[in-house]
């Protein structure tokens, strides 16, 4: 008997701080999972939050985790060696198969640069399969910033580029101020044998989809990746439709032909 | 597989037989009529206000338990039930349930409910109730036997190889019967939902008529016999000891798509009203080539202020 609603027990196997709300836990793999997917994580007794990969590697799998409810937070306060719980992976991931041999463009604003995270890693170990790779992400202040040490290599590697919208301080110019979509509407983007892969918050996605548009991308080239409750992950509970198209079974990342604008449906 | 006639005064001595071995649900008159096991009466004057799902898809299951962060699983336990006096909506609502539960998931405290269930319908001669809609919604033939009310007696169609061995052990009450059932013997008479591509006029004004009414106070959903959705919940006993557990969901309500951080994708009321609608009548069609819906309209008995959504979609051209 398949119990698709029961979890498995894992260790926390490492806990790193991110940010004051951003909290990173490497547990054991369990199944294989692509970038883009992601994995119901539960404390007994506080209940489940999906979580999406975060990482590319063979035996381990990452999570980004900001503490924003009941569970995020008790998943948060997990230490090294502590227990949890997990099930997946779930959905669909970001389609990097079809877009070997061509050029991509990661646009990510706060914690959605995380399930981001794992697609730089399979890049960085697919490298020779493509082409330029482009790094637009957008925070609200320096102490928001995730991923600071792995943004290094990025900066080597990649064509990579930080705004904050938020900070005030000018003792350092590794980025710009502002909006990213500020940043994307300013620059000359190669349309050709491009796919953009978009995470963010709802309007970012938005009004970044609708810049991207008028710089001559088609819906088939933009690839989000949306968030939504749920509760069983398999396209049962129905918390995450978004008009008929279930985020966790059909998505969680979605070609922008098949669910458009998000509106308040 | 054959007709049989079941004189009426012999239904109740039927029944009683019966529910000797497992229990009868039938529909009982109490403050409404509701399925419950076989006590002498039976009430068919109109359709039952809840729906069977309950008994399958349950208000509150226990998925899990756990102590402390040790989960303890918990086995699906099953019982042998017959239901009696079904009408087709609720039939083919059933099956459109076990297309979810038991087809696409298997999902095992649904399959431990609807194990060893015995399904006797019951053949609407009229429509119960005004608010019916279910001629033109694909309704099918799901159960065991059915019993179609004549005057002096009931003709039993036997349907499934189920329903043929219940006969067969209680064969002393049927007569066999020359007559066959037609299709238009099948056919119930009600008004009709116009059938369209429904997203085109996702945005039509007439559907302010039913958004203004309506309260989100979820009764439609509670009282639908296809509505699926559900919540998973940590319930904790003490400290340490709780049970994870499945309960219904509605999406008429914010927390519906509230996610951490308070922010709530459906906030406005029309689009929580639309979003059930759609679900039933062009989402779910998208996705498996039927309509959700089977036309029972208790949704529209229930609601308080008794939005007829059925007619405010008709009148949209």
């Amino acid at each position: 008997m398949i119990q698709t609603l029961v979890p498995r027990k894992v260790k926390v196997l490492h806990r790193f701080r991110e940010t004051p709300d951003i909290v990173s836990l490497t547990l054991p793999k369990v199944g294989t999972c692509v970038p883009g997917q992601f994995y119901q994580l539960s404390v007994l007794g506080y209940g489940e939050a999906p979580i999406s990969v975060a990482s590319y590697t063979t035996k381990t799998v990452q999570f980004t985790i900001r503490q924003a409810g009941t569970v995020t937070n008790a998943l948060a306060n997990l230490k090294k060696g502590d227990t949890l719980y997990i099930r997946g992976p779930y959905g669909k991931g970001y389609p990097l198969k079809e877009y070997e041999g061509k050029n991509i463009i990661l646009i990510g604003a706060g914690c959605g640069v995380a399930t981001l995270r794992g697609v730089i890693d399979y890049i960085i170990h697919h490298r020779h399969k493509y082409n330029d790779v482009f790094l637009f992400f957008g925070y609200r202040n320096v102490n928001d910033i995730i991923f600071k040490k792995e943004a290094v290599q990025w900066k080597e590697v990649f064509n990579f580029k930080t705004a904050l919208s938020k900070e005030k301080s000018t003792t350092c110019h590794d980025w710009t101020s502002g909006h990213i979509t500020e940043v994307i509407e300013g620059l000359k983007l190669r349309t050709k044998n491009t796919g953009v892969f978009i995470c963010g918050p709802p309007r970012m996605i938005n009004d970044t989809v609708a810049i991207l548009k008028k710089k001559g991308f088609t819906d088939e080239q933009l690839y989000l990746s949306t968030e939504r409750l749920m509760y069983c992950g398999i396209g049962m509970c129905c918390h995450c439709m978004i008009r008929g198209k279930f985020t966790c079974k059909d998505g969680p990342v979605f070609r922008f032909d098949e669910i458009g604008y998000f509106k308040n449906d | 597989m054959g007709v049989y006639t079941l004189p009426r005064s012999q239904l109740h001595l039927f029944l009683a037989v019966l529910s000797k071995r497992s229990p009868v649900y039938v529909p009982v008159k109490r403050d409404a009529i509701r399925f419950e096991p076989y006590n002498g009466t039976i009430d068919f004057s109109d359709n039952a206000y809840f729906p069977i799902k309950e008994h399958f898809f349950r208000k509150r299951e226990t998925i899990l338990r756990f102590d402390g962060q040790k989960l303890i699983t918990v086995r699906p336990t099953s019982s042998k039930k017959i239901f009696f006096g079904v009408r087709r909506c609720d039939l083919t609502a059933l099956k459109h349930q076990d297309s979810i539960f038991q087809k696409q998931y298997k999902d095992p405290w649904y399959k431990a409910q609807r194990a060893n269930t015995i399904l006797i319908g019951y053949h609407c001669a009229t429509p119960p109730n005004k608010y019916c809609f279910c001629d033109g919604m694909g309704l099918e033939e799901y159960q065991d036997l059915m019993f179609y009310e004549q005057k002096t007696q009931f003709l039993v169609e036997v349907t499934s190889v189920k329903g043929a061995a219940l006969i067969k052990k209680y064969r002393r009450f049927f007569k066999k019967a020359n007559k066959r059932i037609t299709d238009a013997d099948k056919h119930i008479k009600t008004r009709k939902l116009r059938k369209r591509d429904f997203n085109a006029i996702y945005d039509h004004h007439a559907w302010t008529a039913g958004v203004n009414k309506c309260l989100s106070c979820t009764a439609c959903t509670a009282m639908c016999p296809t509505c699926y959705c559900y919540e998973l919940h940590d319930e904790l006993d003490t400290l340490k000891h709780g049970t994870r557990c499945r309960i219904w969901s509605s999406c008429q309500v914010k927390a519906f798509t509230r996610i951490a951080g308070n922010h709530v994708f459906r906030e406005q009321r029309e689009h929580r009203f639309k979003h059930r609608i759609y679900h039933q009548i062009q989402y779910f069609r998208e996705q498996h080539g039927f309509d959700l819906c089977t036309g029972c309209g208790r949704c529209i008995a229930a609601c308080p202020t008794r939005i007829d959504w059925v007619s405010i979609a008709n009148k949209i051209t």
